[in-house]
């Protein structure tokens, strides 16, 4: 998996309330915490973790800090990105909601020339049960095992990890991409990232109204992904053209080259189910569907 | 946030867009003190477009025609929009209208610059005719040329066009908007070119840092980033069901359950804002209280469904919180019944009955909180969808 154990890890904004709440989290679970970095507050200390004003100034800079979770004041989230890219961290955790769309893209333009992967912003992060935990997925719902999780949400996310784990179903990785209209990794990464990745045997892609990122993802899997792919959908009886909070599942057309139906969840089922992804109708449905997957996969062949 | 035209081309003459000499309007005897010379165009200011087609624009000769036709059009609704103010232009003789956009592309991260050589009223042709370059990279002014070139411009007018691109770009860059759009962009038959119209949208989320801009909102900006999101109940025309959730897709995951299972909400609401930089474990009772507090007030309710996924929040926290939120809303009351005498009753004023789905720490504790209370307690998410809609098929009885 792209986020061993062993990852040495800073958090960017630990001194904000949400840093401050899940620093402690985070390194109760055993992620390396190596570091906090909160301008101004440089000397002090959460939860035992020291803090630096930089990050240059981490001594364990040196030998390489693989990942950064940003919890900053989302005017100050770009900034804080930028200077982790610099200093050669290629992991990029966004957790604060409310980065402009225009920061987004000039740090998406970074991350794309320095091949940093960038997972958020205004999502819960990265969790890979019982391994390590990037972010703020409530690791009681989660369980380690062979489905792959990957969303656009939070607290949605956390129901269907414990719908699965309590199905006796494990994850190999939980991962919202985020909630804003742009984040900086997409579905398609995603999914090619669970493909090459051994502990995976099935993916379960949780999306919603909005957008045309469950479109693209569809496209996706029928071009490159071999690897079986369950599909839920949420938004089906949302009101259309109002804020239910997310950004991104408000469904408009106004850029031209979106279709007046892309974006609905009709539109969304359809493009799953011709790529031969069947579609969940309710969260409780995705435990059978992803067993009736289980049994037809070829290593579970091998092993029967 | 929409900008009204003369505010967008306040802004476009800051970046030397080329803008005709304008006044505003705000009472017709306004026009006694117009410093352009006629003839005039006066335009309601609305945000809604599509004012042209509606009588909204008038060409005038001299003061009294002006002063009748500015009390015609601040009295004339464009689909029931009341103009705010007029802005009375200078003339132009347009030979050729262009359409200019720029935006952001969401779907692949990007800029994108929009172009048509048939701009004006006439939006379908513009569509059809509409040229697109994507900002790849780091914004440079060729980008703009493609786009001119693209529309089918050459020699001078190309440049004069793209040096407006290119301008447009970096206004949108500079103060975070989601669109700078000139429709018509106007060529007179000297070969001068003007931005008759100008439609300019703010990203919400970014007024913080322009407070310029924050400045011309008519409400005061209701969600300062420092504080939590505030709460937004959406409600639907009926129903007797509310809708409490953490989290916009768990809310429309709850929905749809309560949907296929025959159910009506009226209102429903997410409290979720985990991802706030302000976000602390206390936050979500709080919102949930506020919350509950919003859904008391919609009389035609009779149950409420709260799903909460809420994580590290205990249920044991939140069960506390429910009980707190009825005990505040008792009242003490006299009853007299015949025969008896004056006694005193304690009676939850809170009417719709509480159906709650938590899951996490402490689930036991939180029943053990809530047996003494009417409020119902479930784990599994399907079961209380149909522990409302027999609740809701009970209350119809």
């Amino acid at each position: 998996m792209i986020f061993p154990p062993t990852s040495q890890v800073i958090i960017q904004g630990i001194t904000e309330p949400l840093g401050m709440t899940y620093a402690p989290l985070m390194k109760a679970y055993g992620t390396h915490i190596v570091a906090g970095v909160s301008p101004g507050a440089g000397g002090g200390t959460v939860a035992g973790i020291p803090i630096y004003d930089m990050v240059e100034q981490i001594p364990a800079i040196s030998r390489g800090i693989s990942t950064t979770v940003i919890c900053t004041h989302p005017y100050a989230a770009l900034d804080a990105a930028l200077e982790a890219i610099r200093a050669g961290i290629r992991q990029i955790i966004l957790i604060s909601q409310g980065i402009p769309p225009l920061d987004m893209v000039h740090l998406v333009r970074q991350a794309e020339a320095t091949e940093t992967l960038v997972v958020g912003p205004n999502g819960p992060g990265v969790i890979v049960p019982g391994q390590i935990s990037l972010g703020i997925h409530p690791p009681d719902f989660y369980m380690p095992g062979n489905v792959g999780l990957i969303t656009r949400n939070g607290p949605l996310t956390y129901e269907i990890a414990r719908t699965l784990t309590r199905a006796g179903i494990g994850q190999s990785i939980g991962v919202s991409i985020g909630c804003d209209a742009i984040v900086g990794s997409t579905f398609p990464q995603w999914l090619q990232i669970l493909e090459e990745d051994d502990q995976t045997e099935v993916i379960v892609l949780v999306g919603e109204i909005g957008g045309d990122s469950e479109e693209r993802a569809a496209h996706y899997i029928s071009e490159a992904i071999d690897k079986p792919v369950i599909a839920y959908i949420a938004g089906h009886t949302a009101p259309r053209n109002r804020r239910i909070g997310h950004a991104g599942a408000i469904i408009e057309s106004r850029t031209f080259d979106f279709g007046p139906d892309i974006g609905t969840a009709e539109s969304k089922v359809a493009a799953f189910k011709r790529a031969g992804v069947p579609v969940a109708e309710r969260p409780s449905q995705i435990p059978d569907l992803v067993h009736k997957l289980l049994k037809r996969s070829p290593s579970n062949l091998q092993a029967s | 946030m929409d900008l009204l035209e003369y505010q967008a081309k306040e802004l476009f003459r800051t970046v030397g867009i080329p803008v005709l000499p304008s006044q505003r309007i705000d009472r017709p005897k306004d026009l006694r003190n117009l410093t352009i010379p006629y003839p005039v165009v006066l335009k309601s200011q609305v945000y809604i477009g599509g004012r042209g087609r509606m009588g909204g624009v008038r060409f005038v000769e001299n003061t009294i025609d002006a002063v009748a036709a500015a009390q015609t059009i601040f009295n004339l609704p464009i689909m029931g929009e009341y103009p705010k103010a007029l802005l009375a232009e200078a003339k132009f003789d347009a030979v050729q209208e262009f359409y200019l956009a720029v935006t952001l592309n969401r779907s692949i991260r990007r800029p994108v610059l929009l172009g048509s050589c048939k701009g004006g009223m006439e939006v379908q042709s513009a569509i059809d005719q509409m040229q697109q370059v994507v900002v790849d990279g780091d914004f440079s002014p060729f980008y703009a040329r493609q786009l001119a070139l693209k529309m089918g411009l050459q020699g001078d007018l190309m440049n004069a066009v793209s040096a407006v691109i290119e301008k447009m770009y970096w206004l949108m860059d500079d103060k975070d908007l989601d669109l700078v759009e000139i429709n018509p962009l106007a060529v007179d038959s000297a070969g001068q070119i003007m931005a008759l119209d100008g439609k300019v949208t703010v990203n919400d989320g970014s007024l913080g840092r322009h407070p310029d801009l924050a400045s011309l909102s008519e409400s005061p900006i209701i969600n300062p980033l420092d504080l939590q999101p505030e709460l937004q109940m959406t409600m639907e025309t009926d129903g007797t069901i509310g809708i409490i959730c953490n989290g916009a897709g768990l809310t429309m995951a709850t929905l749809d359950l309560v949907y296929q299972m025959g159910g009506k909400p009226l209102c429903f609401l997410n409290i979720g804002s985990e991802t706030h930089h302000q976000w602390l474990p206390s936050t979500l009772c709080q919102r949930l209280e506020q919350g509950l507090a919003r859904m008391g007030q919609q009389s035609q309710l009779k149950v409420i469904l709260i799903n909460l996924v809420g994580g590290i929040v205990s249920c044991q926290e939140i069960a506390q919180t429910l009980v707190q939120f009825l005990q505040a809303h008792t009242r003490n009351m006299r009853t007299y019944s015949r025969g008896q005498e004056e006694s005193i009753v304690s009676r939850v004023v809170f009417t719709p009955q509480i159906i709650v789905r938590l899951v996490g720490k402490d689930y036991e504790a939180a029943k053990e909180t809530l047996s003494g209370t009417s409020i119902v307690l479930l784990e599994d998410l399907d079961e209380s969808i149909r522990e409302l809609m027999s609740r809701v098929k009970r209350s119809k009885s």
